[in-house]
């Protein structure tokens, strides 16, 4: 066994063989993590003692022959916005250094159930704002692909784990392309769930009406696992929903594949993509309709609107979310503080990154009175609008598309420092994933299979397969497909 | 309609309950400006008559039993949490 072949299929079958056991492979991983995330930098806090004492658990199961689950011992890292109870949860910020959560998150509780193993808690843009992970309060984590660029973000601790082979698989959470833009840059798969899909109890929340936890893998198979274990209904989230999920999520049948279309936007197609992306995409391409799928071109006219509109939308959901964070009754205190009022100053000025303080004020921009109309009801309707276009592309009664292909991100991964003055340049990494966000999509990054050249290393580019609301199965099914080709 | 000055700035810093000093005031305004100006494109759409959508859910009123619910977050974990605290209690300093 090779830790670096391992998937989650791989694992639990060579588990049930007892080719390895559950404690060797996550002691394996520790020991690897140790050595490997010197350069790295994806883990801000490692727990190896309850990831061992958890894989033992499962061992002695597998040995008593009881049934074990598809994700029993199987090592994860978490990205450190969700919360497993006793464990640090910084969010990337200084605010929450020395926070340990109270409580487990569903996705967590699901995944402790069917006997997962968590190795640790991985590091992002702070508070999930940023597109490289360099916002993080603690490190800059680094591309295993090229050490000098980044691994996208803001779940780039996570992509960048897996990518590593420092982690089977891990769970990562996407507001405006968070999972599927670091997935893209590491040459991973991600998985940015229809809103409501997963629970969000226990995330710590960025912008609630467009955040999403979601799966970061190997394979898509293993997405659509892991995905099936954290999906559900939840007394915690009443914006969750028991959607119905069928066999056909990990269990996609070529006949069903062959018979979609897939729908190209003309305006995700436009001047300023990377060559070597629009390569990518047509190499993609290509291989899809080697499978017997049709492509269709169709438009997304308000798709230019988009940034502006999430940039006005997500800071006001945020500097209101963040408001909780006041030092009062969890995280670092502000020091030499007086009155109340001063202490909440004192604790979110030091507490808080440049990034951070500057969405809350815009947030709080948008939404003072006077300005309200002009950009936070302006951008509601205008989210409307951008739903509407993915609605009428979809739309059976129009002869619409079943899913939808795009580009991820604009660039491959960029050099570390490139984007960290110019606010404006690094929200433009999220343009192709942000709208997903606004219309409450599913949408999976899947890594082009690129031609190697032996004289220049190839940087990874992911495709983007957005999907009808709870048709996880569609992008997933066809991405299954795709990774089987040659 | 997008003038921010460095008085407003301070402003909604203040509401926001963030000190922001010399360098962040200079560098958050003309950030601020750029991205402000950048909004300016909505402006040209028209949207009369659409409905705002305001929030990622089309789900609607979404009841449930008008009782406790059972918790899985240990009171421990929560004072422990606690910044300062005297014995079990949360210590927070004068209102005025």
């Amino acid at each position: 066994m090779h830790l670096h072949d391992l998937t989650i299929k791989k694992f639990h079958d060579g588990l049930l063989k007892k080719e390895f056991s559950a404690f060797d492979v996550a002691k394996g991983l520790f020991d690897f993590i140790e050595d490997k995330d010197k350069e790295i930098g994806a883990y801000l806090s490692l727990a190896k003692d309850t990831a061992l004492k958890q894989a033992e658990k499962v061992d002695i199961a597998v040995a008593k022959q009881e049934p074990v689950d598809a994700l029993a011992g199987v090592p994860l890292a978490i990205k450190d916005a969700i919360l497993i109870e006793g464990q640090p949860a910084t969010a990337g910020s200084k605010i929450l250094e020395n926070y340990r959560a109270a409580y487990d998150a569903t996705v967590i509780s699901k995944l402790k159930s069917v006997g997962a193993v968590f190795l640790g808690k991985t590091n992002l843009d702070e508070f999930a704002m940023g597109s490289s992970t360099e916002n993080s309060a603690f490190k800059v984590t680094k591309n295993p692909h090229d050490l000098t660029r980044v691994p996208g973000g803001s779940s780039g601790g996570s992509a960048a784990a897996v990518a590593a082979h420092m982690a089977v698989a891990a769970l990562g959470s996407d507001t405006g392309g968070s999972i599927r833009q670091p997935a893209s840059l590491c040459g991973v798969v991600g998985l940015k769930t229809t809103y409501g899909a997963v629970s969000r109890h226990g995330l710590i929340a960025m912008a609630s009406s467009l955040d999403q936890i979601g799966p970061i893998a190997k394979t898509v198979d293993d997405a659509a696992l892991l995905f099936k274990a954290i999906a559900g209904k939840d007394q915690f989230d009443s914006t969750s929903v028991d959607a119905k999920y069928g066999p056909e999520l990990t269990e996609p049948k070529l006949e069903d594949i062959k018979k979609m279309t897939i729908g190209v936007p003309s305006e995700y197609f436009v001047e300023g993509l990377d060559p070597a992306v629009s390569k990518a995409m047509e190499e993609a391409m290509a291989a899809l309709k080697s499978l017997g799928i049709k492509f269709k071109e169709i438009s997304l006219p308000h798709t230019k609107y988009a940034l502006s509109c999430y940039y006005i939308i997500m800071p006001a959901e945020v500097s209101s979310n963040l408001a909780r964070f006041d030092g009062i009754r969890y995280g670092v205190r502000g020091e030499g503080h007086g009155n109340l009022l001063d202490l909440y100053k004192k604790s979110k000025s030091h507490g808080f990154g440049a990034e951070t303080k500057r969405r809350i004020i815009l947030g709080t921009y948008v939404l003072s009175s006077g300005y309200y109309d002009a950009y936070y009801a302006k951008a509601q309707k205008v989210r409307r609008l951008i739903k509407n276009d993915f609605d009428e592309a979809f739309n059976p009664k129009n002869g619409g598309v079943d899913v939808i292909f795009t580009p991820v991100a604009p660039t491959p991964a960029f050099k570390i420092g490139e984007k960290t003055d110019d606010p404006l340049a690094m929200y433009l990494s999220d343009i192709f994933t942000l709208p997903v966000n606004l219309a409450g999509l599913p949408a999976v990054s899947i890594p082009v299979k690129q031609a190697s050249n032996a004289q220049s290393r190839v940087l990874p580019v992911g495709f983007q397969l957005i999907g009808k609301p709870w048709r996880e199965a569609d992008i997933l099914g066809i991405g299954h497909y795709y990774e089987q080709l040659h | 309609m997008s003038e921010i000055t460095k008085k407003s700035l301070e402003h909604l810093a203040d509401l926001a309950r963030l000190e922001l000093n010399a360098q962040e005031d200079e560098k958050f305004l003309a950030d601020l400006k750029k991205i402000l100006d950048h909004f300016q494109e909505l402006q040209a759409l028209n949207t009369d008559g659409v409905q705002p959508m305001t929030g990622g859910t089309e789900s609607k009123n979404v009841f449930r039993e008008d009782g406790a619910t059972k918790s899985s977050i240990s009171p421990d974990g929560v004072v422990e949490a606690f910044p300062e605290k005297e014995k079990h209690w949360l210590k927070v300093p004068p209102v005025f």
